[in-house]
């Protein structure tokens, strides 16, 4: 009886997978791994390379495989860290470990490059966000030496810094996602507005509040839930110009990428290395340059109703080069804008 | 191809198994061949010639060996495969030993290592060997060599099957309902040894050694070491073996729990008991064994672990692995035998001196050896520090499941259960256990090609 019964189980699994996979239809991308399946048509390349891949990334019951291996790691195992992923009290944590030192020399000398090139005439203050993984015990899970990194930046470069890793906590995060939430970036607002001379003042905003949001860490973590996306609206923003150098686009909120895989996208429409927002109700000629990367993009639009127009440079999408033939920097304010995970992950920045 | 893939779990086996199953039984060979040779294409396809024509030369040469019961035939056979194993295995590593001690400019030669040519050459030499012997007749029909020499549960890892031990299936065999589902359930347990935790402590290990580290780090990773070759290459063997049953073969067994060894010689007898075998079937014992004097018998000795060192790889580390056993063995002739009975010191002994041989069977560079084996004592090291602590607690689980899985206590006890009144529980269980690891086998292999990006980039 055992023997027929492993025999059947064995052969039902083997066969049905097999089978299975032939009748349904390929999928092109995974939503829950943010990228491209490989396709039948790779096998024409190089069958025996591209077999195993193919047949993979094609396999029947693939995200319920995944998440049964999660579950597995996580709670049988009880590894707290699964694809380098942490979950404590309901947030995920994308770990960032060990320390690089070259990495964050080479985003000091980077910066102070910049700055000796082309900002000796501008009022120019970097600010660093800590990641998420700031607020956790370092002695259960595996982070980063917070203290060393800031105290490197604090020495090394050649630009003055606004602390504001003490006004952020972990309710300022997303649950399921790298980024602060937009309302979190008032009281940074606060902190930095006596560096550039503006003093923030009450502004009203519409809260507009997306109930479906999904974070990009979202699927690395097993049966997790939704949450809130806000973003805030008023009439600065309705009338903004938006300019993308690489497309056209003209969104402060793009509003469908919402639905998309990428829900962050809303904020400027996503990924992109020269944004120009420009005020078309300005109270003064003010015009402020940020270095960024896409944490930026949900301060910038906040920032907006103090200046006339903002510039938003994402250095992992175009060299300065490229940037010095667009850009003036004479008497601008300039702020270096950047979380620790690109500190400790500088070699993407061009 | 790799057993642990799903193009071989999902493409490969159901239609071997369709083919096998549906063809008539003579042409049941055939259709081994036929897929043993696109398994190999499959793994390495710029020496299937090579693999096939070393089978036929062989083929040839066990003929004549038979036919002119001639030593001359042996001797080329024996030139031929030893001459294309130190090709591609070893005549880089000697070129640089030579070029390192003369000084001269560095010369590589651009060759790339046919898969399993370890294997099937030793398993070709044996086959001559014993040929010559007239242990067994030499085979006349060349598919069925061909179908011995690739067969593909066998062919890329071992265990080195010889030729006397399975030419009776070759021939004729009965592949039976009890065989094929015992084959499966070894099959599952070899895969779940690989999967599960074999290649789970090797993410342990290599996490902790990019971390910083402490004499614990230093320890988990030794530990590490030892326990993924062990579930590594014993998983490999079940695998072997388990497919072999499907398939209405009888493969030797390869390991026999030789983690809980009461000494290096008992190791020795448990772990890779075929490469074992060979090397004291085929070298140490024609060379005179211990029948001669002391001084011949210590040379003996150490022919076959400087061999046994090389064979698993053409670098130092591995010479200086055979030969670290090969004083451990020596030590325990003659002065340390008597000491060790089987009690826990004996076992602990053994695991200590097997824990630092698989340090220098995993590092090839001796530098890196020494700066290991310091860290491991806590010289200029800290004894624990918060990453060791982080590691420890994160994959004490895994190590302790992996720890209790070298000792077959538990399967000791069901068996000892499944004589009583509770058979037809146990076998329930069995069942249940065997199809739970087999889905999480698979869960493990899909979710090693999970590749998540942070920015969605299409």
């Amino acid at each position: 009886m055992k023997e027929k019964v492993i025999t059947i189980f064995f052969t039902i699994i083997i066969f049905g997978i097999a089978l299975l996979g032939l009748i349904i239809k390929d999928q092109d991308i995974s939503l829950v791994e943010r990228r491209k399946l490989t396709s039948i048509s790779t096998l024409k390349e190089d069958f025996s390379q591209n077999l195993d891949k193919y047949l993979t990334d094609q396999l029947p019951f693939r995200n319920q495989l995944l998440t049964l291996s999660n579950i597995f790691n996580r709670y049988i195992l009880k590894n707290s860290e699964y694809k380098k992923v942490y979950l404590k009290d309901d947030y995920i944590f994308e770990k960032l470990y060990p320390l690089d030192e070259k990495s964050i020399y080479n985003f000091i000398n980077k910066l102070n490059h910049i700055k000796a090139t082309y900002l000796e005439k501008s009022n120019c203050f970097y600010a660093i966000i800590p990641d998420k993984s700031y607020f956790l015990d370092g002695y259960k899970y595996l982070t980063i030496n917070y203290d060393a990194l800031f105290n490197l930046l604090d020495k090394e470069l050649e630009v003055d810094g606004i602390n504001i890793r003490d006004l952020v906590t972990i309710n300022d995060y997303y649950k399921t996602d790298i980024h602060l939430k937009q309302p979190s970036y008032f009281k940074i607002i606060d902190r930095i507005s006596p560096y550039f001379g503006f003093s923030s003042r009450s502004i009203n905003y519409q809260e507009n509040v997306y109930d479906s949001f999904y974070g990009s860490s979202y699927y690395k973590v097993p049966f997790h839930t939704k949450e809130h996306l806000v973003y805030l609206t008023n009439e600065i923003l309705t009338q903004a110009h938006v300019k993308h150098l690489e497309y056209n686009d003209n969104y402060v909120y793009k509003l469908e990428a919402l639905s998309s895989s990428d829900a962050y996208n809303v904020f400027l429409s996503g990924p992109s290395g020269f944004i120009e927002l420009e005020n078309t109700m300005p109270n003064n000629d003010n015009e402020l340059i940020i270095f960024r990367d896409s944490f930026a993009s949900s301060l910038a639009p906040l920032l907006l109703p103090y200046y006339k127009k903002i510039t938003l440079i994402d250095l992992r999408y175009i060299s300065m080069d490229l940037v010095s033939k667009y850009v003036d920097f004479t008497d601008k304010d300039v702020l270096f804008l950047y979380s620790t995970l690109i500190v400790n992950n500088s070699y993407i920045l061009k | 191809m790799v057993f642990s893939s799903i193009s071989f779990l999902f493409f490969f086996l159901p239609l071997l198994l369709l083919v096998y199953f549906l063809s008539p039984k003579k042409s049941r060979n055939y259709i081994l061949l036929l897929f043993s040779i696109f398994f190999y294409y499959m793994g390495d396809k710029r020496y299937v010639i090579l693999l096939l024509g070393t089978c036929f030369i062989n083929y040839i040469l066990g003929i004549l060996i038979e036919k002119h019961k001639s030593k001359f035939f042996l001797n080329i056979g024996l030139f031929l495969n030893i001459g294309l194993l130190f090709y591609y295995k070893y005549i880089n590593f000697f070129l640089e030993t030579f070029i390192n001690i003369f000084n001269f400019n560095s010369v590589t030669l651009n060759i790339i290592l046919p898969l399993g040519i370890s294997f099937f050459t030793f398993q070709n030499l044996s086959y001559l060997i014993d040929v010559y012997r007239k242990d067994v007749k030499a085979q006349t029909n060349f598919f069925t060599y061909a179908t011995y020499i690739t067969l593909f549960p066998q062919l890329i890892a071992g265990p080195i099957v010889r030729y006397k031990d399975v030419v009776a299936q070759l021939n004729k065999r009965n592949e039976t309902l009890k065989l094929f589902s015992s084959g499966v359930t070894r099959f599952i347990i070899g895969l779940a040894k690989k999967v599960l935790i074999a290649d789970t402590i090797y993410h342990m290990y290599t996490n902790i050694l990019a971390a910083n580290m402490s004499a614990l780090s230093y320890l988990l990773v030794a530990i590490g070491f030892t326990l993924q070759i062990y579930y590594d290459f014993s998983g490999y063997s079940d695998m072997a073996i388990g497919l072999g049953k499907m398939f209405g073969f009888s493969f030797k067994e390869n390991f026999n729990y030789p983690l809980i060894a009461s000494s290096i010689t008992d190791f020795w007898r448990r772990w890779h008991m075929s490469l074992s075998s060979f090397f004291k079937d085929y070298v140490y014992i024609p060379l005179g064994g211990n029948r001669c004097s002391l001084k011949k018998n210590i040379r003996n000795i150490f022919i076959v672990w400087l061999l046994t060192g090389l064979w698993h790889g053409a670098s130092w580390n591995f010479i200086i692995w055979g030969l670290y056993f090969f004083v451990f063995l020596l030590l325990e002739k003659f002065v340390l035998k008597r000491y060790l009975k089987k009690g826990i010191i004996s076992h602990i002994y053994t695991f200590i001196i097997v824990l630092i041989s698989f340090v220098i069977f995993s590092i090839e560079d001796i530098k890196s050896i020494g700066i290991f084996l310091k860290g491991l004592l806590g010289i200029a090291t800290p004894l624990v520090n918060k990453e060791s602590i982080y590691f420890l607690s994160n994959n004490f689980i895994l190590i302790l499941v992996a720890l209790i899985g070298i000792s077959p206590y538990l399967k000791d006890k069901l068996n000892i259960l499944k004589k009583g009144t509770l058979k037809t529980v146990i076998d329930g269980i069995e069942v249940a256990y065997v199809f739970v690891i087999f889905i999480l086998v698979i869960a493990s292999i899909v979710s090693s090609s999970f590749n998540p990006f942070i920015y969605f980039r299409f």
